[in-house]
C-alpha cells in the first residue's frame, strides 16, 4: 500500500481514538486464517530472544541450584548426593535462625519505612513549592547513587569513634555511641540506610499514583466539609491503594534479596547480628566454600519468595479485575 | 496515570478542562500562603538527605593525608587515583559492561515486552507470571551454577560474562516497563496500518517503536542504573584488578585506603557521576510508576 494511504488511516484512527476516548474506536479489521498465522509466528519470535536468555540465564540456574542442594560439594567438586541433609542440617542451625530473623526486621522495616517516608515527600512535593523541581530530582540521588558509593560514605559517617556521628553524638553527650560495632545499634543503622537509599524509589511510586487522583475529588470533599486528613484517609489512601500494594511486594523482594546494603556496610557484622540469609548463603558459598548448605539456604529463600510472590501476583491481579 | 495523561495529550484539551483550570486556580490561592513555609521545610530535609552524597564529594576535594597542599581545597585526588590506581580501567570496563547491557536488554526487551501487551492469552500470562517469579529469584541463587557452568567456557574473570549475566538480570524488569509503555499507545494505529495491509512487524517497527521511544529510553535508564550499580555479580565474578568493574574496584581500593578518605571518594565522585549525569538530563523520560502499572495490569 502506499505510504500516503496509511497516514490517511493513521489520522482517521487518531481521530476515533479522540471521538471515544479509547483505543478501540477504530473497528477491528477481519482477521483471515492466514494472516493469523503469520502474526502469531511474528509474535512468537519476538518474544524468542528473551525466552532463550530466560531459560539459559534464570531456569537453568535454579534447577541446577535445586540439584545442588541435594549434594556435598563445593564449587569445584560436585559431591555425592546426601539427600535433604543439607536442608535438615540448616533448619536445625541457629544461626539460620537468626539470620530468618534478621531478614524479617530488615524487610518490614526496609518496605514500611520507605513507604511511609517516600509517601510523605510525595505528598510534600505535591503541593506548589518554588523550585520543587529541583527537589524532586535531588531527592532521588540517595536511590541514584551506587551503593557502593553511599556505603562507604555511611562508613566514614558513622564507623569509628572518630567519624562525625560518634562525635556528634559524645558532644549531645549520649556516650561513646558505636554504630556499626554494637549488635542491636548495627541493625538499626543498616535499616535505617536501607530506607535512605529505597525511598525515593516509594516517592516515584507514589507520586505516580498521586498524579492520576483527580483534584476535583478533594474540592468536592472541602465543600462537603471534609478535614484535610480525612480527605487523604477517606480519598488519597484508597486511590492509591493498588499502587501501594505493587510498591509493598516489589519492595519485599527487593529487601529480601538484598546483598549489597547490609554486606558494604557491616560485612554481616557484628557477631552476625546483622547477617540476613542472602548474606549468610554468600558467606557459605565464597567463605566456607560450602556450595551444598549455601545453595540450600539460597534456595529456600528462594521457594519461600516465589510463594509468597505468586500468591500476591494473583492477589494483585483479582485487585485489578475488581 | 501515564496512560491517561498520553491519552488526554493525543485527544487535546477535553471538554471539561476549562471549568478545572478554573478551579484549580482557586486552590492554588489557597496553596500560595504556605509555600514559602514548604519551601523552607524541604529544603532542611533535602539537606539532611543528601548528607552522605555531599560528604563524598566534599572529602574528594579535600587535601589527603600526607599531602604538601595547604588550604582546603585541591584536585590533587583525582590526578593521584588516576595516576595510581587503575580506575581508568576500571571506569572502561564499567561503561563497557553497562552499555552493552544497556543496548542488548533493551532490544530484546522491546520485541518481548510488546507480546505481552498486544498478545493476552493464558501461555502470555504465564510468561508473565514466570518473568514475575524470575524478577523475584536472589541473585546468589543463580550466581553459583552460573559460576560454574561460566568456569568451562573461561568466562570467570572476563567482562563479557558479567555482561551477560546483567543482561539476564535486568530483562525481566526491562520487558515489563515496555509492556506498560506499549499499553498506553491505541492499538487503533496499529490496526489502521494492518488495514493497508502491513504486517506485525511492519506495523512493529515503523508505528510502535516510533511512539514508544521514551518507553524505551526509560527501559534503558533502568537497565544502565541496575548494571552499573550492581556489585555482588562484579564481585564473584572478577578476581584481578584490571579486569575490576568500579564496585568492585572502589570496595577494593577502600579496604586498602580505608582512612585515606580524599582518594577513596574521588573515586567514589567518579563512579556516581555517570548515572547522575544521566538521570539528570533524562529524567523526565524516568518513571517506575510503569513498572508497578505493568504490574498490576497484567
Amino acid at each position: 500500500m502506499s505510504a500516503s494511504s496509511v497516514a490517511e488511516n493513521l489520522r482517521r484512527a487518531r481521530r476515533g481514538v479522540g471521538m471515544s476516548g479509547s483505543g478501540s474506536g477504530a473497528p477491528r479489521p477481519t482477521r483471515k486464517s492466514k494472516k493469523f498465522t503469520a502474526r502469531t509466528w511474528t509474535l512468537l519470535a519476538f518474544a524468542l530472544p528473551s525466552l532463550a536468555l530466560l531459560l539459559l540465564l534464570n531456569l537453568y540456574p535454579v534447577i541446577y541450584a535445586g540439584i545442588q542442594s541435594l549434594r556435598s560439594g563445593s564449587l569445584i567438586d560436585s559431591g555425592t548426593f546426601v539427600g535433604l541433609q543439607n536442608y535438615t542440617n540448616i533448619l536445625t542451625e541457629p544461626a539460620f535462625w537468626k539470620a530468618a530473623q534478621f531478614t524479617v526486621i530488615f524487610t518490614v522495616v526496609g518496605v514500611f519505612g520507605s513507604w511511609l517516608v517516600g509517601l510523605v515527600f510525595a505528598l510534600l512535593l505535591r503541593t506548589r513549592i518554588p523550585a520543587g523541581g529541583v527537589f524532586k530530582v535531588l531527592l532521588l540521588l540517595p536511590w541514584i547513587v551506587p551503593v557502593v558509593v553511599s556505603s562507604t560514605s555511611w562508613n566514614w559517617l558513622v564507623a569509628t569513634p572518630q567519624s562525625p556521628f560518634p562525635v556528634i553524638a559524645s558532644h549531645l553527650g549520649l556516650g561513646n555511641v558505636l554504630f556499626l560495632a554494637d549488635p542491636v545499634l548495627a541493625q538499626v543503622t543498616v535499616c535505617i540506610f536501607k530506607v535512605w537509599i529505597s525511598f525515593p524509589f516509594m516517592m516515584m511510586m507514589m507520586a505516580s499514583a498521586l498524579a492520576s487522583v483527580d483534584t476535583n475529588v478533594y474540592e468536592a470533599a472541602k465543600v462537603d466539609g471534609a478535614s484535610n486528613w480525612q480527605s487523604f484517609r477517606l480519598i488519597t489512601l484508597p486511590l492509591i491503594a493498588r499502587t501501594t500494594f505493587v510498591s509493598w511486594i516489589l519492595m519485599t523482594i527487593f529487601c529480601v534479596n538484598d546483598f549489597p546494603t547490609i554486606f558494604l556496610l557491616t560485612g554481616g557484622g557484628p557477631v552476625n547480628a546483622t547477617q540476613s540469609l542472602v548474606v549468610l548463603a554468600y558467606l557459605t558459598v565464597f567463605q566456607n566454600f560450602q556450595t551444598g548448605p549455601g545453595v540450600a539456604i539460597a534456595f529456600l529463600m528462594t521457594f519461600v519468595l516465589v510463594v509468597i510472590s505468586v500468591v500476591l501476583y494473583r492477589q494483585i491481579r483479582k485487585v485489578n479485575v475488581e | 496515570m501515564s496512560t491517561l495523561s498520553v491519552r488526554k495529550a493525543r485527544i487535546g484539551a477535553e471538554p471539561g478542562e476549562i471549568t478545572k483550570v478554573a478551579k484549580r486556580i482557586t486552590s492554588q490561592d489557597l496553596q500560595e500562603r504556605g509555600k514559602w513555609w514548604r519551601f523552607v521545610l524541604i529544603l532542611i530535609i533535602t539537606a539532611i538527605v543528601l548528607v552522605p552524597i555531599i560528604a563524598v564529594v566534599g572529602l574528594s576535594f579535600t587535601p589527603s593525608l600526607g599531602s604538601t597542599v595547604t588550604g582546603n581545597f585541591t584536585l590533587e585526588n583525582y590526578g593521584l587515583v588516576f595516576s595510581q590506581t587503575a580506575v581508568a580501567a576500571w571506569l572502561k570496563n564499567s561503561l563497557t559492561a553497562t552499555l552493552i547491557t544497556v543496548v542488548i536488554a533493551t532490544a530484546v526487551a522491546a520485541p518481548a515486552g510488546y507480546v505481552l501487551s498486544r498478545a493476552r492469552n493464558k501461555l502470555v500470562s504465564g510468561y508473565s507470571l514466570v518473568l514475575f517469579v524470575v524478577q523475584s529469584l536472589p541473585v546468589v541463587t543463580a550466581v553459583i551454577p552460573l559460576f560454574i557452568l561460566f568456569a568451562k567456557f573461561n568466562l570467570v574473570d572476563n567482562l563479557a560474562g558479567v555482561t551477560i549475566i546483567y543482561v539476564g538480570s535486568t530483562m525481566s524488569v526491562a520487558i515489563w516497563m515496555m509492556a506498560a509503555y506499549y499499553d498506553s499507545i491505541p492499538i487503533a494505529l496499529e490496526e489502521a496500518a494492518w488495514m493497508d495491509g502491513a504486517s506485525l512487524f511492519g506495523s512493529f517497527t515503523r508505528i510502535v517503536l516510533r511512539n514508544a521511544l521514551p518507553g524505551i529510553l526509560s527501559t534503558a535508564i533502568f537497565s544502565f542504573l541496575l548494571a552499573w550499580n550492581d556489585y555482588l555479580i562484579a564481585l564473584v565474578f572478577l578476581r584481578s584488578d584490571p579486569n575490576y568493574t568500579l564496585p568492585v574496584g572502589l570496595e577494593t581500593f577502600f579496604q586498602q585506603n580505608a582512612t585515606n578518605w580524599g582518594l577513596v571518594m574521588a573515586v567514589a565522585v567518579v563512579m556516581m557521576l555517570p548515572p547522575v549525569i544521566l538521570f539528570t538530563f533524562l529524567n523526565k523520560y524516568f518513571s517506575v510508576g510503569g513498572i508497578g502499572g505493568s504490574l498490576a495490569g497484567r
